[in-house]
């Protein structure tokens, strides 16, 4: 799949989420966009899943930390075929099982989220069980910047370095805003790489909307017997231009008029 | 108590291959033998409890029957949402090994008291809490948990010797046992406490000529309604006990569930009160201050009965 195709996968998924929304109710909309090129890239190139097969045993495993962008990782399981496009009118609607924060009531979802600073711990959990088994599954991590505040996330960088836990991947959504205010003005985590790497890890950089940057530092990996760590850099809403870098679309629902308006835009872009 | 249950989470793992034991730093001179036989499949996760359990739930995912120990307040209190995220919400094959039920650590404090516990943990959906008061309880439960693959507690005390049971019994989670018989006052019982209830009926009786019913409630979640039910019967007060905080504990369960019933009865809670602990001493010396041992029980049934 070159990156044409990943172009229109990241397309088509924006596209799906903007048709879920729910009017006046539906929030953690930039979070969640800022995400989308990442998961394509991930789901579509990275890793091995089976969406005939959610439970395979030789799959990789994928958590979603920052459960609160639950709508991008169900969007881009459904473009992946993890589940019929009908399903997705369900998100964040009333009687039904789809709801804003990460849940395994979605199919292909493998953990549910929603408090920050979960998803690493359990993600170690994963890659100790699967190491020890001499099993070849790898598991992956997306992260928010603003979500490295929760201590449980220092807990789980010391003791996958400590214990060498090569076969996990985590990725940090570098949005650069948080809840209250920019990541910088709140808890300055720079220098976020060299943090880590004190803590024995491979940490790469790149830009994580650009496909060709996402599979430079996803197919280089130079140290063996390190988990590693990989910083994309990214934009709050990315992709669409009412929502694009705005602070406010973490908690701002629209209203079904601008929700189409959005939508109009969106398809012709 | 703790030699018993870890003797038998030994026999689990040498068993089943696919079993885990996490601890955070703490089961020394208690652990060495788990460490020794099981490889990886014992980690010492570090000071690290949120750390531990993210960890065990990540195991359990993958199949795995896992075991997690520390000392009580720090295994369910410091990492509480990751035990109802993780764990509960995903109901995961997951013990909790909670060592020092109580005043179990006496002179060290209030930082190491376990008075809170079944308080927070009871309202957990998936959760099953087990308190046993004596080696077999311990044992039996342990041993029953073998089969059992859905989120556990077990609040462990540290007194090696408490003996309640004569021998094993037929265990299930969730049955309340009949310690004794008798007609006039009966006594709802969680944990290392049972000894002190069972020499204070004894005093009632000689004091009253009165006899009391005590049942061992092992499993506080799930209660044994029926059997709470079927004991308050032509009653008109019951009393609970329990080395916990009279809050949210074993008392306020069955309290809960007879207020909906049709039963008119009281309930009279023993427990620690709505205050922390501050005066120092050891298990013994704050049982007597704080009214919990076996006069401190006779007096509470003397004033209830005038």
């Amino acid at each position: 799949m070159n990156s044409l195709d990943l172009n229109k996968n990241s397309h088509e998924i924006r596209k799906l989420m903007l048709e879920s929304l729910r009017p006046k109710e539906s929030h953690h909309i930039g979070c969640s966009f800022s995400i989308v090129d990442i998961l394509t890239y991930l789901y579509f190139k990275e890793l091995k899943v089976d969406q005939k097969n959610p439970k395979s045993q030789e799959r990789d495993i994928f958590l979603l930390s920052k459960g609160h962008a639950g709508l991008a990782l169900y969007a881009t399981l459904c473009q992946k075929g993890f589940f019929p496009q009908e399903l997705m009118k369900t998100y964040d609607q009333d009687g039904f099982h789809m709801p804003e924060h990460a849940s395994t009531m979605v199919p292909g979802v493998e953990l549910s989220t929603g408090s920050l600073g979960h998803a690493l711990p359990v993600g170690i959990g994963f890659a100790t069980s699967f190491k020890n088994d001499n099993k070849k599954n790898r598991i992956f991590v997306l992260l928010s910047d603003g979500e490295l505040d929760e201590g449980s996330n220092w807990e789980g960088f010391m003791f996958a370095g400590h214990h060498h836990l090569d076969n996990l991947t985590v990725i940090i959504d570098k949005n650069g805003l948080q809840g209250y205010a920019e990541t910088k003005k709140v808890l300055d985590l720079s220098p976020l790489k060299k943090k880590i790497e004190s803590f024995g890890w491979e940490v790469k950089k790149c830009d994580g909307h650009d496909f060709g940057s996402l599979k430079t530092v996803f197919k280089q990996r130079q140290s063996l017997n390190k988990p590693r760590m990989i910083i994309a850099k990214t934009i709050k809403g990315k992709g669409v231009p009412y929502f694009e870098g705005r602070f406010d679309s973490h908690y701002k629902s629209v209203d079904e008029k601008t929700k189409q308006e959005i939508l109009n835009k969106f398809i012709k872009l | 108590m703790r030699t018993a249950i870890i003797e038998e989470v030994y026999k689990i793992m040498k068993e089943n291959k696919d079993s885990y034991f996490l601890t955070g730093d703490l089961g020394y001179n208690t652990l060495e033998k788990i460490e020794k036989d099981f490889g990886n499949r014992f980690i010492n996760i570090g000071v690290a409890e949120q750390n531990m359990i993210g960890i065990a739930s990540g195991l359990a995912l993958t199949g795995k029957k896992v075991f997690c120990y520390s000392i009580i307040p720090f295994l369910t209190m410091r990492c509480f949402e990751q035990i109802r995220n993780d764990i509960c919400y995903h109901d995961l094959d997951v013990t909790l090994l909670g060592s020092g039920s109580g005043l179990t650590y006496g002179i060290l404090g209030s930082t190491h008291f376990a008075l809170e516990d079944l308080a927070i943990l009871r309202p957990l959906p998936n959760m099953t809490i087990f308190s046993p008061a004596d080696e077999i309880d311990a044992q039996l439960g342990v041993r029953a948990s073998k089969n059992f693959h859905h989120p556990l507690y077990i609040r462990i005390d540290l007194r090696e010797k408490a003996k309640i049971h004569k021998q094993p019994y037929d265990f299930k989670f969730g049955k309340g046992v009949v310690i004794q018989k008798g007609k006039d006052l009966v006594f709802f019982v969680t944990g290392t406490l049972m000894e002190e209830v069972i020499k204070a009926t004894k005093i009632i009786k000689e004091e009253k000529g009165l006899t009391s019913t005590i049942i061992d409630i092992h499993t506080i979640k799930p209660l044994d309604i029926d059997l709470i039910l079927k004991e308050v019967e032509g009653k008109e007060m019951v009393f609970t006990v329990e080395e916990h905080g009279i809050i949210g504990g074993l008392g306020a369960a069955i309290s809960e569930i007879l207020s909906e019933s049709k039963k008119p009865v009281r309930v009279i809670r023993i427990g620690t009160i709505d205050k922390f602990v501050k005066v120092i001493g050891t298990r013994s010396y704050l049982r007597k201050q704080l009214g919990l041992d076996t006069e401190g029980i006779v007096k509470k049934v003397r004033q209830e009965l005038l």
